[in-house]
């Protein structure tokens, strides 16, 4: 059964042109051959980064298992989208992000837990995984967890794009348009956790099981919190200090991460060390990626006076501290004009400030540790890689 | 299955369904004259307007029990509450986190004030298996926590349902999407989904965490086909008896099932499990359809007719176009004009769906009773074989 044209035709179901970035998906003359001694040059631009990934772990990480793709639910809910275009309902945008190239690549957690299971090697215990499948190094569990993973990450995005009916405007359009976009990202976000559920189950692994649910946990509350103090435009925001602003990226990006990479470990039966330094891995990694997304607006040569940036980012959040709550609520109402905030002038005054660069320095102490936790793995293609994804993420020049 | 015989020749309105559906899901097939059923129906239970009310504190009268082992009656409320004690606390219990609003709304809907229907026949449903099995009368705790989990699953798809649904208020209350907004209301569903998963898989049994975690796609998938819909007269009926089974018996079925499991290593004990879960699931859900039409908004703490509202054909609605083809269109088009809720409910006053709704679910009741007396006899299985007929008679 060829999955090709499935994938292909996913970007029409949502009116979206052009075909996903990645040509060579189901391409079967990958080169699997591993590559040696090319640390010379190693490699930290992004993209390169992650597609040498991929090759060290076999084939691309998919976008969503064949069973999900193939289900009638699938195409139902494909059917039922391409009736929210054009209407504003988030939902619509949160899918063409999944078919258009991001920097934010979607696949990258599952890309790391595929990465961290070869890092880590086979299991010391042969008896209990010598039933095992093993492709290029890792065993299907493993690969399995990475798309549930993968399945959780996005069931919560989807899910994030959920709309109060009660603070629409009438620039939001009919209210008809996004109480179905409701109920289809609802059911889509559902059937994503359905899977992953049941994906999990068959893993035959309970400790795996309340792992994956207690990230599920997290990342729920993660989605919750930064919902509660999102500021409107003409809003100030609620003083979040730095220390309020990890709890918070924990709970949205570092958990399931951690948590993924630790279940793998344990999938594989490695020992509590091996999983500690895995949950280590994850977790900051995933910190000094988000940093690195937060700082994005403020460090790029070219940005559109129009582009927004989050206010409880961390640049800003570091800016508030070094400040002091007052003189911020000051520099906020100077960049306010006519009741809206006036992006462009406010991201001059931080940059001004020292909120960019303790910003910086936050991502390349939590890509230390990452690179800290990996030094108790063997040298190898893949531990290379996964150190390439930290250069990357903590490259700023 | 049991057959009404045609002994008086009328003319014939049920048609044949002799469909095999899904999981051993055979739709009956019954053919009975239209003037003996409403005869039937009063006769097997002659005092239905006696029966006292489903939700209630004190004992019932039922009058139509069959206590076949010559025990005492007992109320099965009453004799599940008793492993239940402290069920609301201790699931609130695994609600804890340290995103305070979170929390209460995630335990919202755990006030004590739902029906628990769910995790009472979990529990009778051990002590059954239990005492066939090895005449244990204990109940493992791991049992216990199964009953938590299903309450906990069924809660998380409600509020989901609810948001879906637009709904304004269940169980007497508002609901919470109507109080919180819509994305907060969705995310306590994710939580408490997520909850029960880590409960799940801290009973510590792969059976167990394989089966209830298929109710979960079940659920979904349950929502799905009541977004769809089919054209064919007699396909819908079964789809509709389809999207009964994944939304509202599988629960059921599979935590009866779970319970089963835990409790005996015999197969056949944990297929009877799952055939009286599933039947009496179904029947719940077509008595559910049918009080939809037949009761008034302050007894169901939901407002009725709430069915049609959302474009739903269920059992009355399906029976009735089969004498009044004209609601076809309605069906077709969801109820989506004004006028058709009235009208289909017009229709089905004026025809037998109502009555042909209730005996189908008398159908599955029957099946549920005569799979569940396989068991050694005991006050729980008697008290299971009473529930099915309370979930017949009830009126809210």
């Amino acid at each position: 059964m060829s999955l090709r044209p499935v994938l292909l035709r996913l970007p029409r179901y949502f009116g979206v042109s052009g075909p996903p970035r990645r040509r060579w998906w189901w391409s079967r003359s990958l080169d699997l051959t591993s590559r040696r001694g090319q640390s010379s040059r190693s490699p930290v631009h992004w993209n390169q980064v992650v597609s040498e990934a991929e090759k060290i772990v076999g084939y691309p990480t998919s976008f969503m298992s064949l069973r999900c793709l193939l289900s009638d639910e699938l195409s139902n809910v494909a059917m039922q989208v391409r009736k929210l275009v054009g209407t504003q309902h988030p939902l619509l945008k949160t899918v063409r992000g999944f078919v258009h190239d991001t920097r934010h690549n979607l696949q990258l957690r599952g890309l790391v837990v595929l990465l961290i299971s070869k890092a880590a090697g086979p299991s010391r215990m042969n008896a209990s995984c010598q039933d095992y499948d093993v492709v290029s190094g890792i065993y299907s569990c493993q690969r399995s967890l990475a798309e549930i993973t993968e399945l959780i990450h996005t069931a919560l995005l989807v899910h994030r794009g959920i709309v109060d009916l009660s603070e629409l405007q009438s620039s939001d359009g009919p209210l008809k348009d996004m109480q179905f976009g409701n109920k289809i990202a609802i059911l889509s976000g559902d059937f994503l956790l359905a899977n992953a559920c049941n994906g999990l189950a068959l893993l035959q692994n309970n400790k795996v099981v309340e792992l994956i649910a207690s990230a599920l946990k997290d990342l729920v509350q993660g989605v919750y919190q930064e919902n509660s103090t999102s500021g409107k435009e003409n809003h100030i925001t609620e003083h979040i200090g730095i220390s309020t602003w990890k709890e918070h990226t924990f709970l949205t990006d570092g958990a399931l991460l951690a948590k993924s990479c630790q279940a793998a470990m344990e999938l594989a039966k490695h020992d509590t060390e091996v999983q500690d330094m895995a949950f280590q891995y994850g977790k900051h990694m995933a910190i000094s990626h988000k940093i690195n997304s937060d700082l994005q607006p403020f460090i790029k040569e070219k940005t559109s006076d129009s582009m927004t940036f989050n206010l409880n980012s961390a640049p800003v959040v570091l800016h508030q501290e070094f400040l002091g709550r007052d003189l911020w609520i000051k520099q906020i109402g100077e960049a306010q004009e006519k009741g809206r905030l006036n992006y462009a002038k406010l991201r001059e005054t931080i940059k001004a400030g020292k909120g960019v660069t303790s910003a910086i320095d936050l991502c390349r102490y939590h890509g230390n540790k990452a690179l800290a936790a990996l030094e108790s793995f063997p040298p190898s293609e893949a531990r290379s890689a996964l150190e390439n994804i930290v250069f990357a993420v903590t490259r700023f020049s | 299955h049991p057959h009404k015989p045609d002994a008086q020749g009328g003319t014939c309105v049920w048609s044949s369904f002799a469909v095999d559906r899904g999981p051993g899901m055979t739709i009956l097939s019954i053919y009975i004259p239209y003037f003996n059923l409403v005869k039937n129906l009063t006769s097997a239970f002659p005092n239905v307007h006696s029966i006292s009310q489903f939700h209630q504190k004190a004992p019932a009268v039922c009058c139509c029990s069959k206590a076949q082992s010559g025990q005492k009656y007992a109320d099965p409320f009453k004799l599940g509450w008793r492993d239940l004690k402290g069920l609301y606390e201790d699931i609130r219990k695994e609600l804890f986190i340290s995103t305070t609003d979170l929390k209460e709304m995630a335990e919202y809907y755990f006030d004590g004030k739902g029906k628990a229907l769910r995790p009472i026949i979990v529990v009778l449903m051990a002590r059954a298996c239990n005492i066939h099995y090895n005449n244990s009368r204990d109940m493992q705790a791991s049992q216990r926590s199964v009953a938590l989990v299903a309450e906990m699953i069924h809660t998380a798809s409600l509020v989901h349902d609810d948001v879906i649904d637009d709904a304004s208020s269940r169980r007497g209350k508002h609901t919470a999407n109507k109080l919180w907004g819509e994305k907060k209301a969705v995310l306590a569903g994710d939580l408490i989904l997520s909850a029960a998963s880590m409960l799940l898989a801290r009973i510590g049994n792969i059976a167990v965490t394989t089966i209830l975690s298929q109710v979960i796609e079940d659920l979904v998938r349950g929502e799905f086909l009541q977004l769809g819909s089919k054209e064919n007269e007699n396909e819908r009926i079964a789809h509709y008896l389809e999207k009964t089974f994944n939304k509202t018996a599988s629960l059921i079925a599979n935590s009866c099932k779970a319970v089963s499991v835990l409790g005996c290593p015999d197969p056949v004990v944990h297929e009877i499990a799952y055939q009286y879960g599933k039947n009496v699931g179904i029947a719940f859900q077509l008595i559910d359809d049918v009080l939809d039409f037949t009761s008034c908004s302050d007894q169901m703490g939901k407002p009725t007719s709430a069915d049609l509202k959302l474009g739903l054909a269920t059992g009355p609605v399906l029976f009735a176009c089969q004498q009044f083809p004209e609601m076809n269109a309605m069906i077709m088009r969801r109820f989506s004009l004004p006028g058709d809720v009235d009208r289909a409910r017009q229709y089905v006053s004026e025809s037998d769906g109502v009555q042909q709704t209730t005996y189908l679910a008398q159908q599955y009741c029957h099946e549920a009773v005569r799979q569940i007396s396989k068991l050694r006899p005991s006050p729980e299985r008697d008290a299971l074989i009473q529930l099915s007929e309370i979930v017949l008679t009830r009126d809210k």
